[in-house]
């Protein structure tokens, strides 16, 4: 079947506006993705307002202490409410996760522009040296760059921006490769449009759609590799509520308080699969030819 | 015959400048450290003397590429130099930890192989609520992080059922069957994300190949239904199964770091975080070098095997 037909079948089957923004979501599975991210974002901005108890504050007749009506989580090892340190771990969580995703887009972005819209010796050079970086296991690059630079979230941050920017300029550049040959940007070149007006009219409004569904896939992993990167120790320390972290605070009780392993960790995949329906939906409607579901 | 050895000999050649930048940034490791790596590493031991050796030991008193140069010779030769907290040789604490996480990555890739491939292709010939159900348990699959499944194990089957031992460890060679009782829980943790992945890639490649014409041609020649799948289509879908399995087999590698520490199994990746946590970046850096190297290894097969069994890929190498 060809691309044309689809795409037609696909114009036809949308009902008026509604229709057109679900569809731009990515269907029903998209728009669930995007509802859980908007309650998650708020939880995260309103967590002071929302936390019904104070998130250091330790209550040491109550460690490890079952869940009951005003602690619907429990309490973790030092008698704190797990509830609240849930609610505001998220900040780091997605700030982690939307931060280290954006810095690898400022990096990446530009130098898979360049190597596509260039060509030549340029996207050679480019190529090899992100390959390169790309012959190094992810997490292991991560750690390495921690080893050096000692722990801590915004170490964590960037480490995770590191390993994200090789994969953002392949899949600028491959998008970027695409869009090149396209008649609008042969026609923008003989109207004589300079390079950067071309680039920036032309090539990066079209080449976006593939860029935008590896950075939805891209925030899933990073919430999981700052919490995994806490959990060794490696990403925030204690006081921090972190995701993670209290996964490992919690680790040696799991069979007699169940709870402190429980939430935090459904927590992360709560939000790791909002990123993953958002990623899936926007797959869909970018590429019309996406069937593998 | 010959297009394919040119293949593998220049997919060969490709690895080389990775392995010289992978063993410069493994040797920068320890240099890039911001301040006196020597003083950070030994902490309280940090006595003139101590730093000294320990200095002279390094060689940090040469030019860099020297150096690298004599770090690189040392490290040919199976010698990545001393941990300065247990006075052991690097190679021979590396040696008893390779076995570990091998053992774990690839009993759990073979798991993650025998569940995700065949559901894949039962998945890829059925439509419907089959394939509704398994988009579902994929996306469940891939949303759950390891080290927390890992967690829920131990919760369901030393907590609640009693039935396997929460952490340890028996080598293989010692006693299997308690082995295998330590090895099981680490193994599925980390082999149920990668079922869901192969499971993806196989059903994707295989509707793939499902729709190609030749298959249209041998179901009208008469062939039977299963080897049309697993003769024909399968073979030609095994190109993006292969590739997915390598590089999934790199995601496996920094997994295992996680879910050995999880499980307080003695492998690599025990060894590196331990390490970093006890500033000891001499144990960091041959840790890191054994993974990385075993990562690109494992590509360069995969890439050799992609090749072999689809001669596209040949082809396309040598225009």
């Amino acid at each position: 079947m060809s691309q044309a037909t689809v795409s037609r079948d696909t114009v036809q089957r949308g009902t008026g506006r509604r229709g057109a923004l679900a569809r731009r979501l990515g269907g029903r599975e998209g728009v669930a993705g995007w509802a859980i991210l908007a309650v998650l974002v708020l939880i995260a901005v309103l967590a002071p307002v929302l936390a019904p108890h104070g998130v250091n504050t330790i209550d040491d007749s109550r460690i490890l202490a079952g869940p009951d009506l005003s602690h619907p989580f429990g309490y973790d090892d030092l008698g704190r409410d797990l509830l609240s340190r849930v609610l505001y771990a998220y900040r780091v969580s997605l700030g982690i996760s939307i931060g280290s995703v954006l810095l690898a887009m400022v990096v990446g972005i530009p130098v898979g522009v360049l190597a596509g819209y260039a060509g030549g010796w340029t996207d050679m050079l480019l190529m090899r040296g992100i390959d390169l970086l790309l012959a190094f296991p992810a997490l292991l690059l991560a750690i390495s760059l921690i080893a050096i630079l000692g722990p801590g979230t915004l170490v964590a941050l960037i480490a995770i921006a590191v390993i994200y920017v090789p994969i953002m300029a392949r899949v600028v550049r491959s998008s970027v490769l695409v869009v090149r040959g396209q008649p609008y940007v042969t026609g923008a070149r003989a109207r004589g449009a300079t390079h950067l007006a071309i680039i920036r009219g032309h090539v990066l409004p079209n080449a976006i759609g593939p860029v935008l569904v590896q950075a939805s896939v891209l925030m899933a992993f990073a919430i999981v590799i700052e919490a995994a990167l806490s959990f060794l120790g490696l990403g925030s320390q204690p006081p921090t509520p972190e995701l993670g972290l209290m996964l490992a605070e919690g680790n040696d009780y799991v069979t007699t308080a169940p709870w402190v392993e429980v939430f935090p960790g459904l927590a992360i995949a709560v939000t790791v699969l909002a990123f993953n329906l958002i990623g899936d939906g926007l797959r869909r409607s970018f590429d019309p030819n996406w069937i593998a579901r | 015959m010959n297009a394919r050895l040119g293949y593998v000999v220049r997919r060969i050649l490709l690895t080389i400048p990775v392995l010289f930048v992978t063993s410069v940034f493994v040797f920068l490791l320890i240099r890039l450290v911001p301040g006196d790596p020597v003083r950070t590493m030994l902490g309280m031991r940090a006595t003139p003397q101590n730093v000294a050796t320990v200095r002279a030991q390094l060689g940090l008193d040469h030019s860099l590429p020297e150096q690298y140069w004599d770090w690189l010779r040392g490290a040919l030769h199976g010698d990545l130099g001393t941990d300065f907290v247990s006075h052991e040789q690097i190679t021979s604490l590396l040696g008893q930890a390779l076995p570990v996480t091998l053992e774990l990555t690839v009993l759990a890739m073979l798991l993650a192989l025998l569940v995700g491939v065949p559901v894949g292709v039962l998945v890829a010939a059925r439509a419907g609520w089959v394939r509704r159900i398994s988009s579902g348990f994929v996306i469940a699959a891939i949303s759950i992080p390891d080290f927390w499944l890992g967690i829920m194990l131990v919760l369901l089957f030393t907590g609640a059922l009693r039935a396997l031992p929460p952490t340890g460890w028996v080598p293989l060679t010692q006693d299997p069957v308690q082995n295998l009782r330590f090895i099981i829980l680490p193994v599925v943790t980390l082999a149920a994300g990668q079922s869901a992945y192969l499971l993806r890639t196989t059903s994707a490649a295989m509707l793939g190949t499902l729709g190609e014409p030749y298959v249209a041609f041998l179901r009208a020649k008469g062939l039977r239904q299963r080897s049309v799948i697993y003769l024909h289509a399968l073979r030609n879908a095994s190109g993006p199964i292969v590739t997915v399995t390598g590089i999934q087999f790199g995601v496996l590698l920094g997994g295992a770091i996680v879910i050995e520490n999880l499980f307080a199994l003695p492998g690599v990746g025990t060894l590196v975080v331990t390490a970093i946590n006890a500033r000891d970046y001499v144990v960091v850096q041959g840790g890191v070098l054994v993974i990385a190297f075993l990562f690109i290894g494992v590509n360069l097969v995969t890439d050799i095997v992609h090749g072999l069994l689809d001669p596209r890929v040949v082809e396309a190498g040598a225009r």
